[in-house]
């Protein structure tokens, strides 16, 4: 088949790969804990979400219907980013080490002007004067909006893997 | 000469504590020490009331949880009759573990090393091939082993393996005046939302405890972030000492709270409007009591030895939005001289509407749990102490931590005499008379002695001069 007929699938590509660059820049930007330039990404309208997993003896995948970490309004979220500018955010003085991979990046619905991804992230996390790291490793279900020449991100969700975290705290963005 | 540091080691280890208890001190080194867990989980936690969990957490026939006491693991179930047990999860055959999930529903639970099945009561129901196998065998002698005792509290379920402890009313005792004000401020009581949120942290469990028997000196400052951004008013997260709000420590039959509220004023932790109206009849309280709820804006308490709560009012996860309360209570499951399990859940007044429940929810998590405002910025302040007090330095150095605050030659703390509830009610919280209470129960029963021995005597004040 020829490269003019596969225009759709050609469509995709790039729709995938705008998508994975945005991953990526939004992932630095976390790494680098430039929490403003961040929230800059993030629509008013956002979601975000992180439900607490269960272990069921049947079932795989389960996450409570009530129980969460993270649910997350504009408001809320901005004010989560704005302690960090506090001098007394313990927690993240000095501020932790981390480097996001972010894999597995699949473009499950897209139009115009919004883009259903899901993606894997594992963080690499390395906290005070210690050898020790710490691991999160989730799924994520995104709806970023087109915003010019990137997005926005509209509705996010983790899925971690973990029902018991093996961390200290959660003073880092998912 | 090289000494024995192991079971001498231990005992030097108390009589200095012993020592140190007296002044108001306590040696830095017994926040991290191997011997020392050992007898904590022996004498202390072998012998107390231990905190299992909420009764609203299984509400149906059949469901359960898995549940801790120290390391030995157990099952929270509720049998088809309705009754709540705890079973010991250790196959009667050959010690395999017969329920592997964290949570769920049953009627049997299988052993999956040779099928034995278990009911949900613990009775033994089906061993393969009895007849050929096992033909003397008492199925009644081999259900899975109960935990010796077992008893509530308004929906919250303790368990001891000591059969020989005294009931937990007894254990609670009269400190149930102030857990009541919690749990049955709202009609119809408190239940709990969802799954309790875990999280394993390195950090010596009596950090916690500490931080829960009256730090509120350490609020203002460690949570210094909260007040920045005014998360919380100036009289929930403010200065201890300062602002226009009354406060109380009371230490109560081994347990404590600290109270923020106002006088006279219809505070209400800042439960909305709908919801005192609604909810809060007194009913189920003292007059007493109810006034100290209706002046309320904050309540923190410890249950000794691991139990915790936080019922706090004017919070908020967003400086634009209105206050809201929220309630949590927790746990705090020592798995090794530097490292304990934090279990945490939030909980919202049973026949409140949705929308509320939701909203007070969402504070919980904004303030407490993993990710919580406050919460986030505690735990690696209680796993450096942990690390500090690990090395060589604190044992041969006698670093003494000081607990001092309160002590007659350090501030001048009065007996609120006109306090309508039990205990010894100081009028301030620039005190840790909390802290060194539970430091002498701690004590006591690590020394093998009556965690009684610790009680019944202000923390604070000079006995000569109150009698
Ligand atoms: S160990 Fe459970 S059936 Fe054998
Ligand atoms: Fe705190």
């Amino acid at each position: 088949m020829k490269l003019s007929d596969r225009e759709d699938e050609l469509e995709e590509l790039l729709v995938e790969r705008e998508v994975r660059q945005f991953l990526n820049h939004e992932a630095e930007l976390l790494d680098a804990r430039e929490l403003h330039d961040w929230f800059d990404l993030i629509a008013e309208d956002i979601s975000y979400y992180m439900p607490r997993r269960l272990m069921r003896e049947n079932t795989a995948g389960v996450f409570s219907d009530e129980s969460y970490y993270f649910d997350e309004s504009y408001g809320s979220l901005k004010a989560r980013v704005m302690r960090f500018d506090s001098e007394y955010a313990w927690a993240e003085r000095p501020p932790t080490r981390t480097e996001r991979y972010v894999t597995n990046v699949v473009v499950t619905e897209y139009d115009d002007e919004e883009v259903d991804v899901e993606s894997n992230l594992l963080v690499y996390l390395s906290r005070a004067d210690s050898e020790d790291h710490d691991f999160y490793s989730a799924k994520r279900e995104d709806t970023l909006r087109r915003d010019g020449d990137s997005f926005e991100i509209a509705d996010r969700t983790i899925l971690l893997n973990q029902t018991i975290l093996s961390t200290d705290n959660v003073s880092i963005f998912l | 000469m090289v000494t024995d540091n192991t079971t001498t080691g231990t005992e030097q280890v108390l009589q200095e504590a012993r020592e140190a208890l007296d002044e108001g001190l306590f040696p830095l080194q017994l926040f991290q020490d191997d011997d020392l867990h050992e007898l904590e989980v022996q004498r202390l936690f072998g012998q107390s009331w231990v905190f299992i969990g909420h009764e609203s957490e299984i509400p149906e026939p059949g469901d359960y949880a898995r549940r801790y006491i120290g390391d030995d693991p157990f099952i929270f179930v509720r049998d088809e009759s309705g009754e709540i047990n705890l079973l010991f999860d250790s196959c009667r055959h050959r010690g395999t573990q017969v329920c592997r999930a964290e949570q769920g529903n049953t009627s049997h639970f299988r052993c999956p090393y040779h099928g034995w099945t278990y009911k949900n009561d613990g009775e033994a129901a089906g061993i393969p091939q009895k007849t050929k196998a096992f033909q003397e065998l008492d199925r009644e002698e081999y259900g899975l082993a109960h935990v010796p005792r077992l008893e509530s509290y308004e929906g919250l379920v303790f368990a001891s393996i000591n059969e020989d402890v005294p009931s937990l009313e007894e254990w609670l005792g009269e400190y149930k005046w102030y857990l009541d004000i919690q749990l049955k401020l709202p009609d119809g009581g408190m239940e709990v939302v969802g799954e309790p949120h875990r999280w394993v942290i390195d950090a010596n469990w009596k950090t916690i405890a500490d931080n829960f028997n009256g730090d509120s000196y350490h609020t203002a400052w460690a949570h210094g972030s909260v007040v920045d951004l005014e998360l919380g008013g100036e009289e929930t997260v403010g200065h201890a000492g300062t602002g226009e709000s009354i406060d109380h420590h009371i230490h109560c039959d081994g347990h404590t709270t600290s109270i923020r509220g106002f006088e006279d004023e219809d505070v209400f932790l800042t439960y909305p409007d709908e919801i005192v109206d609604e909810l809060f009849s007194g009913d189920d309280l003292s007059e007493e009591q109810w006034q100290v709820a209706r002046q309320a804006l904050s309540f923190t308490g410890a249950i000794f030895p691991n139990f915790g709560f936080l019922h706090f009012g004017d919070t908020t996860d967003d400086p634009n939005k209105d206050v809201a309360p929220f309630f949590t209570i927790r746990k705090w499951r020592p798995i090794s001289p530097d490292q304990m399990e934090l279990w945490s859940w939030g909980l919202v007044p049973k026949n409140a509407p949705e929308s509320f429940k939701e909203r007070m929810y969402k504070m919980y998590t904004s303030n407490f749990g993993p990710t919580g405002n406050f919460e986030q910025d505690d735990v690696p302040i209680w796993k450096s102490i942990t690390e500090a007090a690990g090395g060589e330095f604190a044992r041969t150095q006698d670093l003494q931590l000081n607990y001092q605050m309160g002590m007659e030659w350090m501030s001048e703390m009065e007996l609120d005499e006109e306090w309508a509830g039990p205990g010894f009610a100081y009028s301030e919280n620039l005190e840790e008379g909390g802290m060194r209470l539970f430091h002498e129960q701690w004590y006591e029963m690590v020394a093998g002695n009556d965690r009684e021995d610790a009680l019944g005597t202000p923390m604070n004040v000079d006995l000569e001069v109150n009698q």
